[in-house]
C-alpha cells in the first residue's frame, strides 16, 4: 500500500512571523531551554571563579554572547517552514561533511584532539555543527522513503553508507568518541522507531554477539590509550585514584558533597579549587549539584525531562514525516546527551567528552543546541497547520 | 504511519516500537537519577568527608618566640626570618635529578639526598625537610632550584633565634634546638614563657597545593624577658675573665656580679664560652655554667661563715686576741694545718684580714659543731639559691652527723665543703646589706606581646642571717683585706673602699682523692663601696697557672671589674685619692 504523502500547498511554505506565530509559538519548551541556559552560564561562573586571588575567568561572557547569538538565530529558525531546513537538508550535510574534512586537515588541536576549525577570532567544531545536518539529512531520507512499509536492507545500507560510514569514521578520527557513538545512537534509534524488518533486527543482534569478540578486540586496539584508561576507570574507580578514575571520583566526591539542598549558589568548592576537572564544560552538572544540592537536581531533571516528554509529544503530534523524523531525531539527541553526559560525572557511563545539553560552557555546542531546539519548535508550531 | 493519528492494524507495530525506544529512553534516565539519589542522598556524608579533606588542611601557625631583653631593653636573643628547604618525595619521578640538583645546595652528598628521598617516596611522603633555617648563601640557591624543580621541593619561612651579641651572656641566655625550643639557660627555664602558642587552623588550599589565603598570619607570640643583667658590665666581666684566663693559662673563670641589697645579677660569666649562634660547635665543658652548676672547696672565702658566726653570737669581738704564734694548729688527727706565714698574736680583725687559718679554726671551735652547721646553712650553703636558671646545684655539705674529728677545723677555712660561686656572692651580699640573705634572680619582668608587664619580680630576702650590727663589723673587717697587710690589695680600688675576702683552695686530683699541689681555685669575692654596696662580684678562677693565691690571680680581675663598673654605673667617688684641688678659672 502506498502511503499518499500530504499534498505541500506553497503557501504552507512562507515566511511566518506575525502575530499568528507568536499565539502559536511553543513557550513551554523556549522557556524551560531559557532556564537550563541562564543555570548554565550561573553555573559556569561560579565554576570558574577563583578562590586563589586571581581573577575571574571570562568563560561566563563568552558563553552570554553566545547565548544571544542563539536567541538570534531563534528568530529565523522559527520563521520559515522547517521543510525549507529539510529541502537543502542533503545540501548542508554535504557541506558539514566538508567541513568534518577540513577539521581533519586544517583543525586546531587542543586537549589532545583536532576537534576546532578556526576562522578569524572564532573556534569552532564542525562536528556539532554535523549532528544537525546529520539529524537533517536522516529525517529527509526516511521521510522519502515513507511510502515503504518498513526498512529494508536496501535502504539500511543506502543510509549506512550515505549518512554514517564517512561521518563517523571522520569524527573518531578526531578523534570525538562521544560525538561517535552519538550518532550511532541517533541513528539506531531512528531506525528502530521508524521500523525495520523483524529478521534484519534479530539477525543485525545476532551478527553483533557473534562478532562482539572481534569487533571489541578491533575496536580497543584502535582506542588511544586514554580511552582505554577511562574504560578501564570506570570498571574499577578505586584502581589509580590520582589517575584516570580521578575524574570520576572527583565528579562524585563534587556531586555528594552538595548533599539534599547543596551548599549555596557561589558556595561550591570542588571547581573553583580545581578538584573538579573540566568544571564547565564536560563536569559542569557536578558543579551544579553540588551548589543546589538533590533538590536543585531533581529540579534540573524535571526540566529536562519536560523537555523531552515534549520532544516526543511533537513526533507525535507532528504534521508530516518530515517533522516527525526531525522532532524524534533532536529529542533522541537530547535525551542521550543529558542520560551520558549526567550520567558519565554520576559513574554510571565511562568518560566520555559529550556535552550537557544547554548548560555546557561553549559556543558551538550551545548554537547547536538552540538549532535544533529552534526546529524543534519549528515542528511543534506548526503541527495544526494541515487542518487549516 | 508511526504514530497513533489513525490506530489502524498497519501502524500497531510501528506504534510498539515507539513505546519500546521511550520506554528504554525513560529506564536509562530512571538509572541515571537513582544514581544521582543515591550519590546525594545515602552517599551524601562519606562524599562530603572526602571533598572536606582534599581541600582542608590542618596548618600548624608556628609563634614568635618571645624577645630577650637586657635591663636596659637591648635586644640580646631575637627572631630572624630564615628559609627552610622540603621536598614532595612522593611527587618526584627522578630522584636521582633532583638530589643531584640539590645536593650542591644544601651540601649534602648526592647518595644520601636520593637515599633519604626515596626512602620516602617508599612511604609515599608528601613532606620531608631537606635542609632547615639555611644561611643567605644556601637560600638563595633553594630559591633558584625550587624553580627548577617545581612541586617537588619548596621553600618556607621559619623563624630562627639569633643571639645578635654572639657569645655574650652565652651561659645566661642558652641556645634553642631547631624548633625553636629552649634547650639551656633562660631559654629552657623560661621556655613555656616565651614560645608562644601555636595555632591550629584549617587552611582551605585548591588541587594544585596553593593554599587559599595568602597567609601571614603566625600563632600567639611568646612573651619577652627583661633581665636584670646588664650587657655593659656583662661585656665588662666577661672581658676581665678571659684577659684572667689567658693571664694565667687558668682552665676557666666564673664571674657573678649582683645588687647585694636586692638580688639581681648584673653579670653571670663563664670562660670558656661559646658562640650562641653556632651552639653545636662548642664543646660540653665549654657550655657549662660552672656559676651555678659545679662545685669547689671555696678555702679562705668561706672564712667569713664562722667569723660572722662567733661575732654574732657574741664570743669574740674584732679586737679579741688570738695566739698565733705556732703557725699551726692541731685538729683532731692527722697533719696539723699551717698558716701561710707565721703571724704571732692576732686580733680577730688581722686573722680574717691576713686569713690565717689558725685563727680561724679556733674561732670554728669556740663556735662548735652544731652552731657553724647553724650558721653555713643559714647562709645558704648546701640548698639551691634558686635563682632562675637551669641546672643549679645545691653543693656539698655534710650534715654534722657525718663529720669527722677534723671536720669542723678543716670546714671553718674553707674545706671538706663544695659550693658553688653564686653561694658564696650571695654569702657576702648578705654581709653588705645588713645580713639578709637574698634570693638571687635573673629575670625581671615577663612582658607580654602587647607590653603589659605580666609577671614582675621583686627582691626575696630569704632570712636575717645574721644582725646589722654583726654585717656592719664584718664589712669593716672586710675592708682591711684590700688594705696595708691584707690578702687582697691588688683589689683596692682608687676612690672607694672596698670590702672582700680571698680565697685559695687547693683542689683535689680526682686520680689520687688528695689535694693537688698544682691545681688551685683562686678566688676573690667582695663589694663596693665598702659602706654603701652597690655591687657585690666574685671572681674564680680554675687551675691557674704560675700563681695560685686569690690576692694574686682574681683581686685584680675583681679590681679592673670593678673599677670599669664604677665609672659604668657613674658611682661618685667617696674619698678623693689624687689630692686634686679644683680651681674654677
Amino acid at each position: 500500500m502506498r502511503r499518499v504523502a500530504p499534498t505541500l500547498n506553497p503557501n504552507f511554505i512562507k515566511v511566518m512571523f506575525d502575530k499568528e506565530t507568536l499565539k502559536k509559538f511553543e513557550w513551554p519548551i523556549f522557556i524551560a531551554v531559557l532556564i537550563l541556559s541562564f543555570i548554565g552560564v550561573m553555573t559556569i561562573y561560579s565554576a570558574t571563579r577563583s578562590l586563589t586571588g586571581e581573577g575571574q575567568q571570562s568563560f561566563y561572557l563568552k558563553q552570554v554572547f553566545w547565548l544571544f547569538i542563539g536567541l538570534l538565530c531563534f528568530v529565523p529558525l522559527i520563521s520559515f517552514d522547517y521543510r525549507w531546513f529539510i529541502r537543502s537538508a542533503y545540501v548542508l550535510f554535504v557541506i558539514s561533511v566538508i567541513l568534518l574534512i577540513a577539521v581533519i586537515i586544517a583543525g586546531r588541536i587542543g586537549m589532545g584532539a583536532q576537534r576546532w576549525m578556526s576562522i578569524g577570532p572564532f573556534s569552532f567544531q564542525p562536528s556539532e555543527i554535523f549532528k544537525i545536518c546529520f539529524v537533517l539529512a536522516i529525517s529527509k531520507y526516511l521521510a522519502d522513503s515513507e511510502h515503504k512499509d518498513i526498512l529494508g536492507l536496501k535502504e539500511l545500507f543506502q543510509m549506512m553508507f550515505a549518512f554514517v560510514a564517512l561521518p563517523l569514521i571522520l569524527i573518531l578520527k578526531q578523534p570525538d568518541l562521544g560525538t561517535g557513538l552519538m550518532l550511532l545512537f541517533i541513528f539506531c534509534s531512528v531506525i528502530l522507531t521508524v521500523g525495520a524488518r523483524k529478521k534484519l533486527i534479530v539477525v543485525t543482534i545476532i551478527i553483533a554477539i557473534v562478532s562482539l569478540p572481534f569487533l571489541g578486540n578491533i575496536v580497543w586496539s584502535g582506542l588511544k590509550d586514554y580511552q582505554k584508561q577511562r574504560l578501564v576507570a570506570f570498571i574499577d574507580p578505586k584502581a589509580d585514584p590520582q589517575g584516570t578514575s580521578y575524574h570520576i571520583n572527583q565528579s562524585k566526591i563534587t556531586i555528594g558533597s552538595g548533599k539534599i539542598f547543596g551548599k549555596g549558589y557561589l558556595k561550591g568548592t570542588q571547581g573553583p579549587l580545581r578538584f573538579l576537572p573540566e568544571r564547565h564544560t564536560d563536569f559542569i552538572f557536578s558543579a551544579f549539584a553540588e551548589e543546589w544540592g538533590f533538590a536543585g537536581s531533581v529540579f534540573l531533571f524535571l526540566l529536562y525531562l519536560f523537555i523531552i516528554l515534549r520532544g516526543f509529544d511533537t513526533a507525535k503530534k507532528a504534521r508530516d514525516p518530515e517533522g516527525r523524523y526531525l522532532a524524534l531525531g533532536i529529542t533522541y539527541m537530547i535525551s542521550f546527551y543529558f542520560i551520558i553526559n549526567v550520567g558519565m560525572t554520576l559513574g554510571v557511563v565511562p568518560v566520555v567528552g559529550v556535552p550537557l545539553p544547554f548548560m555546557i560552557y561553549g559556543g558551538t555546542a550551545l548554537l547547536s543546541n538552540f538549532i535544533a531546539i529552534g526546529i524543534l519548535i519549528n515542528v511543534r508550531m506548526r503541527r495544526f497547520l494541515l487542518f487549516y | 504511519m508511526l504514530w497513533d493519528r489513525a490506530p489502524d492494524a498497519d501502524n500497531y507495530a510501528g506504534r510498539k516500537r515507539a513505546i519500546v525506544l521511550k520506554t528504554i529512553v525513560f529506564f536509562c534516565f530512571s538509572v541515571v537519577f537513582f544514581k544521582l539519589f543515591y550519590l546525594m542522598v545515602i552517599q551524601h556524608k562519606g562524599l562530603s568527608e572526602k571533598a572536606e579533606q582534599q581541600y582542608s588542611r590542618a596548618v600548624t601557625l608556628m609563634p614568635q618566640r618571645g624577645t630577650i631583653y637586657d635591663r636596659s631593653m637591648r635586644e640580646l636573643a631575637v627572631n630572624i626570618e630564615t628559609n627552610s628547604l622540603y621536598a614532595v618525595p612522593v611527587k618526584m619521578e627522578n630522584i636521582n635529578d633532583v638530589s643531584s640538583r640539590l645536593s650542591p645546595v644544601v651540601k649534602v652528598s648526592a647518595n644520601i639526598l636520593s637515599s633519604r628521598l626515596a626512602d620516602g617516596k617508599g612511604r609515599k611522603s608528601s613532606f620531608m625537610w631537606i635542609a632547615r633555617k639555611m644561611d643567605e648563601d644556601m637560600s638563595r640557591g633553594a630559591e633558584k632550584v625550587k624553580d627548577k624543580l617545581k612541586n617537588t621541593v619548596g621553600v618556607v619561612t621559619e623563624t630562627k633565634r639569633y643571639y645578635p651579641k654572639g657569645q655574650l651572656a652565652a651561659h645566661i641566655l642558652g641556645y634553642t634546638d631547631i624548633d625553636n625550643k629552649g634547650l639551656e639557660g633562660i631559654e629552657r627555664r623560661y621556655d613555656k614563657h616565651m614560645k608562644g602558642q601555636v595555632k591550629k587552623v584549617q587552611l582551605g588550599r585548591d588541587a594544585h597545593g596553593l593554599n587559599l589565603a595568602n597567609n601571614t598570619e603566625e600563632g600567639i607570640p611568646g612573651n619577652s624577658l627583661l633581665l636584670t643583667i646588664d650587657e655593659g658590665l656583662q661585656h665588662i666581666v666577661e672581658r676581665e675573665l678571659a684577659g684572667a684566663v689567658e693571664t694565667w693559662h687558668a682552665e676557666g673563670a666564673v664571674g657573678i656580679m649582683m645588687d647585694p641589697m636586692t638580688g639581681e645579677i648584673f653579670a653571670l660569666a663563664n670562660m670558656p664560652t661559646y658562640d650562641l649562634n653556632v651552639p653545636a660547635d662548642a664543646d660540653v665543658s665549654e657550655r657549662r655554667n660552672r656559676a651555678i652548676t659545679d662545685s669547689y672547696e671555696p678555702g679562705s672565702t668561706f672564712k667569713v661563715i664562722s667569723a660572722s658566726g662567733v661575732i654574732e653570737e657574741g664570743l669574740v669581738t674584732p679586737e679579741s686576741k688570738f695566739d698565733c704564734s705556732k703557725g699551726y694548729i692541731n685538729v683532731g688527727g692527722g697533719k696539723p694545718i699551717r698558716d701561710v706565714h707565721k703571724n704571732g698574736v692576732l686580733t680577730f680583725k688581722e686573722c680574717v684580714q691576713k686569713s690565717s687559718n689558725v685563727c680561724l679554726i679556733q674561732a670554728g671551735t669556740i663556735l662548735g659543731e652544731k652552731k657553724f652547721y647553724e650558721y653555713v646553712k643559714g647562709f645558704g650553703f648546701g640548698d639551691k639559691t634558686g635563682i632562675d636558671l637551669i641546672g643549679e646545684v645545691g653543693g656539698l655539705l655534710k650534715s654534722p652527723g657525718a663529720w669527722s674529728g677534723r671536720t669542723l677545723a678543716t670546714m671553718s677555712i674553707g674545706q671538706e665543703i663544695g659550693v658553688t660561686p653564686l653561694q658564696i656572692l650571695r654569702a657576702y651580699s648578705a654581709i653588705a646589706n645588713g645580713g639578709r640573705l637574698m634570693k638571687p634572680y635573673i629575670v625581671s619582668e615577663v612582658i607580654s606581646p602587647d607590653r603589659r608587664i605580666i609577671e614582675k619580680s621583686s627582691p626575696k630576702v630569704e632570712r636575717q642571717v645574721v644582725s646589722e650590727e654583726t654585717a656592719k663589723t664584718m664589712r669593716d673587717i672586710l675592708k682591711t683585706v684590700v688594705t696595708e697587710g691584707g690578702t687582697a690589695q691588688r683589689a683596692s680600688i682608687k676612690g672607694n673602699a672596698v670590702a672582700g675576702k680571698t680565697g685559695t683552695a687547693q683542689m683535689i686530683d680526682p686520680k689520687t682523692g688528695r689535694y693537688s699541689s698544682s691545681d688551685y681555685v683562686s678566688s676573690f669575692v667582695g663589694f663596693v663601696p665598702a659602706d654603701n654596696p652597690r655591687i657585690s662580684l666574685i671572681i674564680v678562677v680554675f687551675k691557674p697557672r704560675g700563681a695560685s693565691y686569690g690576692g694574686t690571680v682574681a683581686a685584680p680581675v675583681f679590681r679592673n671589674i670593678i673599677e670599669q663598673t664604677l665609672t659604668y654605673l657613674d658611682v661618685p667617688m667617696e674619698r678623693d685619692e689624687n689630692n686634686i684641688t679644683l680651681v674654677s678659672r
